[in-house]
């Protein structure tokens, strides 16, 4: 297998990013804590530095220190049951304990419940834990995704009184020429990184999910920078290079799967070795394509994160079946990997009903392993592969009878 | 009605909740309407002529149900599935999920795959309680609900009948609140299982029915009690879970001075003023009623909040009953703690629901706790 020669700059990418976090405050910027659901362009034009304690919490799986901060986290009082993201950076704010120097305090606290119930409550520790402001984009979904012209309006109130709360924080103004600025940055990077995600298309795929999450992190952190944009050209023009050459992500590229939900960031490299053994490549996934349609518009960039939040995110339950079933086409997938995360309700528990109505819909099979994206504990890691290696003994065998 | 026991009406209608929406339909011709807590709008349903009846998840064993949904999930959502999948809602015409965490998001999609016959309809609350436009938007919200409801019956709900539905939940809160009263000042016979007899029965059966039941119960007898030796409890916590857990804490020398319990005070904690319009009544009384852990208020001030509830109760303790796999109060669960230590107030966290845990185990908790508070353990 050839790596990917772009992957390697990640590193200096994400050393930098949190550097410049660590001296906002020398270089007059301000620290935002966030989550994917909130105006990231707007942050960006604002002088603030957007952080994701959730991306904070997955370094520290990678590095293998989540059983640690975990149950730091548990003997504060958080019960196991608690995503474990939310438990990791709570421990590792505890014993201090982080790969990036710990997460510089923040100024702002900015969260929107499109994404989940969980980060609130999250959030609402930190809020008193720094004694620092928090704002809620609190987005009430409709069922099955209706308009909804209350909620619309409710919406992009509170989004626009943020531009005043900001402006109360940094003491700046809101600069429309910047933010026009980052929102052309932020289209370029979505742009981009769909041509990286769409590459997995090609049989073989030039890269696998596995690379899409190590390679995410940019478009979740820095949306709306020049880092971001050089990053996925490069990338892009490298898997463009790999497909024109016939080169796949693994060698004998026998099955192509999908992948549902978080990664486990713990045994990223465990499965994908174990993957590339029996020949499957994890070719797509939803998870990494949700960064691919956040940008926004410079015409009325409220009205659009009004409506991206409300209705874009709202993955329910249907949604998530026509997209998977679309997705079987598009990616020619053989199989679906369904991970029921202990710790992302929110994600997980409609994934009886999203197996069994895809499967039906479009014939292809999938398995549902039960584990956690973020804590080895709450898994087995070889019952999984167990469960994997019959999964792809059973694809094998309908090629064979098929 | 049993003339010797009052309080027969009410646990009829708990020991068996479908067969007297089932005996009421058949009388009245009229539709039938679960609602999961907490939240829902009772007079909205009310008004359209429909019975609106709480769906109660806690307790109940889940075996059906872990096909449609993982293990992970709280027993409030999984256990109203599986009375669904097990047939018990049967009678229902139609069913109202609130949104207030990402559970109740999930269960929507599920209940309307599992039971696509039912008018099944998802509310839409928002969480941001405090902020100034929360007042409009959940106007908006409650008459589209309105309007939904009234399509489900084919009845009208014009403002005369909105007007004396409003009268009728506030006659029966009153007297529910006067019920609440009585338990601290006659904590033997007005016990807190009673109290709940008669706050979680108001929440299934036609409300006018209930308010008649109730004034059979001994309200002459003033008989006042010595209960200096009882410890004030104050409990967060969705529904009295486990089931049971109520005969215990009065055996157990509690009273229970106040409790933010769905099915509990939080119900009937509202008055409503009369001289509004009853629309705006009942969206004032939803965002003045105390948070549900789901919604968002000012951090400091939520924790700030609550030990001030706590002290106007002037409680001895505190009993957080926590459901399994509910985040949205297990977050809070630890802040809470470290500001009633500070406040000299002591707490005990029961996870509710969890299942392997039996009532022997939690009663040696309760006893434990109790010995602590009244002093008798270091
Ligand atoms: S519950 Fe899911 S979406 Fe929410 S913070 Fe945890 S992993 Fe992220
Ligand atoms: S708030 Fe908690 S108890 Fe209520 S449905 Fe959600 S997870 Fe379950």
């Amino acid at each position: 297998m050839q790596p990917i020669q772009t992957l390697k700059r990640l590193k200096q990418i994400n050393m930098d990013y949190y550097s410049a976090a660590h001296t906002a405050r020398q270089n007059g910027k301000f620290i935002a804590y966030v989550n994917a659901f909130t105006p990231v362009e707007l942050i960006y034009a604002m002088d603030m530095i957007p952080i994701y304690p959730e991306n904070h919490a997955v370094i520290l799986a990678a590095r293998h220190l989540s059983t640690e901060t975990a149950k730091a986290a548990e003997g504060m009082g958080y019960s196991m049951d608690l995503c474990s993201y939310a438990r990791c950076d709570l421990g590792s704010i505890k014993l201090r304990l982080s790969p990036t120097w710990g997460l510089p305090k923040p100024d702002l606290l900015l969260i929107s419940n499109s994404q989940c119930g969980t980060l609130t409550k999250w959030f609402e520790v930190l809020s008193r834990m720094y004694d620092a402001p928090m704002v809620l984009i609190d987005v009430p979904h409709s069922g099955h995704g209706e308009k909804d012209e209350a909620a619309e309006r409710y919406i992009r109130g509170q989004l626009e009184e943020l531009v005043g709360t900001i402006e109360t924080i940094t003491g700046r103004g809101l600069n429309q020429a910047r933010l026009r600025e980052t929102i052309r940055l932020s289209q370029e990077a979505s742009v981009l990184w769909t041509r990286v995600l769409t590459a997995c298309a090609n049989k073989p795929s030039p890269m696998t999910v596995f690379d899409q999450f190590i390679s995410m992190a940019p478009i979740v952190a820095q949306r709306g920078t020049q880092e971001a944009v050089d990053f996925y050209r490069e990338l892009g023009e490298e898997l463009d290079q790999r497909v024109q050459a016939g080169v796949g992500a693994i060698e004998n590229e026998r099955f192509r799967l999908f992948w549902d939900n978080l990664p486990l960031w713990p045994e990223l490299r465990r499965l994908s070795t174990f993957l590339e053994e029996r020949g499957a490549c994890l070719v797509a996934s939803l998870y990494t394509w949700a960064w691919a349609r956040l940008a926004v518009g410079a015409d009325d960039p409220f009205k659009d994160w009004t409506e991206q939040y409300l209705y874009t995110a709202n993955l329910h339950l249907q949604r998530r079946i026509d997209e998977y079933a679309t997705m079987g086409k598009e990616f020619g997938l053989d199989g679906y990997l369904y991970h029921s995360n202990r710790s992302c309700k929110f994600l997980s528990q409609d994934i009886p009903e999203v197996r069994a109505a895809v499967t039906e819909r479009t014939g292809i099979p999938g398995v549902i392993l039960e584990a956690d994206h973020n804590d080895p504990r709450l898994y087995t890691i070889e019952s999984l592969e167990n469960q994997i290696d019959s999964f792809i003994e059973l694809l094998s065998s309908s090629r064979r009878s098929g | 009605m049993s003339v010797e026991d009052p309080w027969k009406p009410f646990r009829d209608v708990m020991q068996n909740p479908w067969e007297y929406a089932r005996a009421w339909k058949e009388r009245t011709r009229g539709k039938v309407v679960g609602h999961l807590l907490p939240d829902v709008p009772e007079e909205i349903i009310h008004a359209a002529g429909a019975l609106p009846v709480a769906i109660e998840g806690a307790g109940i064993y889940a075996s059906h149900a872990q096909a449609h949904i993982p293990g992970y999930t709280c027993n409030h959502a999984m256990g109203a599935l599986e009375l669904g999948l097990r047939g018990d809602l049967a009678v229902l015409d139609g069913m109202v999920i609130p949104y207030v965490c990402d559970t109740t998001r999930n269960l929507f999609h599920i209940w309307d795959r599992c039971f696509p016959d039912m008018a099944n309809e998802f509310l839409r609350i928002p969480k941001r309680i405090g902020h100034p436009k929360v007042e409009s938007y959940l106007t908006a919200e409650f008459q589209r609900f309105a309007g939904v409801m009234q399509n489900l019956t084919g009845e009208s709900a014009g403002p005369d009948r909105f007007v004396s539905t409003a009268a009728l939940y506030r006659k029966s809160r009153a007297r529910l609140r006067e019920a609440y009263d009585r338990h601290r000042q006659q904590p033997s016979v007005w016990t807190a299982d009673r109290i709940n007899l008669l706050t979680a029965s108001a929440l299934r059966a036609d409300r006018a029915e209930h308010l008649e039941w109730m004034e059979a119960l001994p309200w002459e007898d003033h008989t006042a009690e010595d209960s200096s030796s009882r410890i004030r409890l104050y409990v967060r916590g969705k529904v009295w879970d486990p089931p049971g857990i109520l005969e215990m804490l009065d055996s157990l020398g509690f009273i229970i001075g106040r409790d933010e319990i769905v099915t509990g005070f939080r119900s009937i904690e509202q008055h409503g003023e009369s001289s509004l319009d009853p629309m705006e009544t009942i969206v004032r009384s939803h965002l003045r009623r105390v948070p549900y852990p789901g919604y968002h208020i000012d951090p400091a001030q939520a924790v700030e909040g609550f030990v001030a509830r706590v002290r106007e109760a002037t409680a001895a303790a505190v009993l957080l009953l926590n459901p399994k796999f509910c985040e949205a109060a297990a977050f809070d669960t630890p802040d809470l703690q470290v500001a009633l230590e500070k406040a000299g107030i002591p707490s005990l966290v029961l996870e509710t629901s969890a299942r392997g845990v039996s009532l022997g185990q939690i009663r040696i908790r309760l006893e434990a706790f109790q010995e602590m508070v009244s002093g008798e353990l270091p």
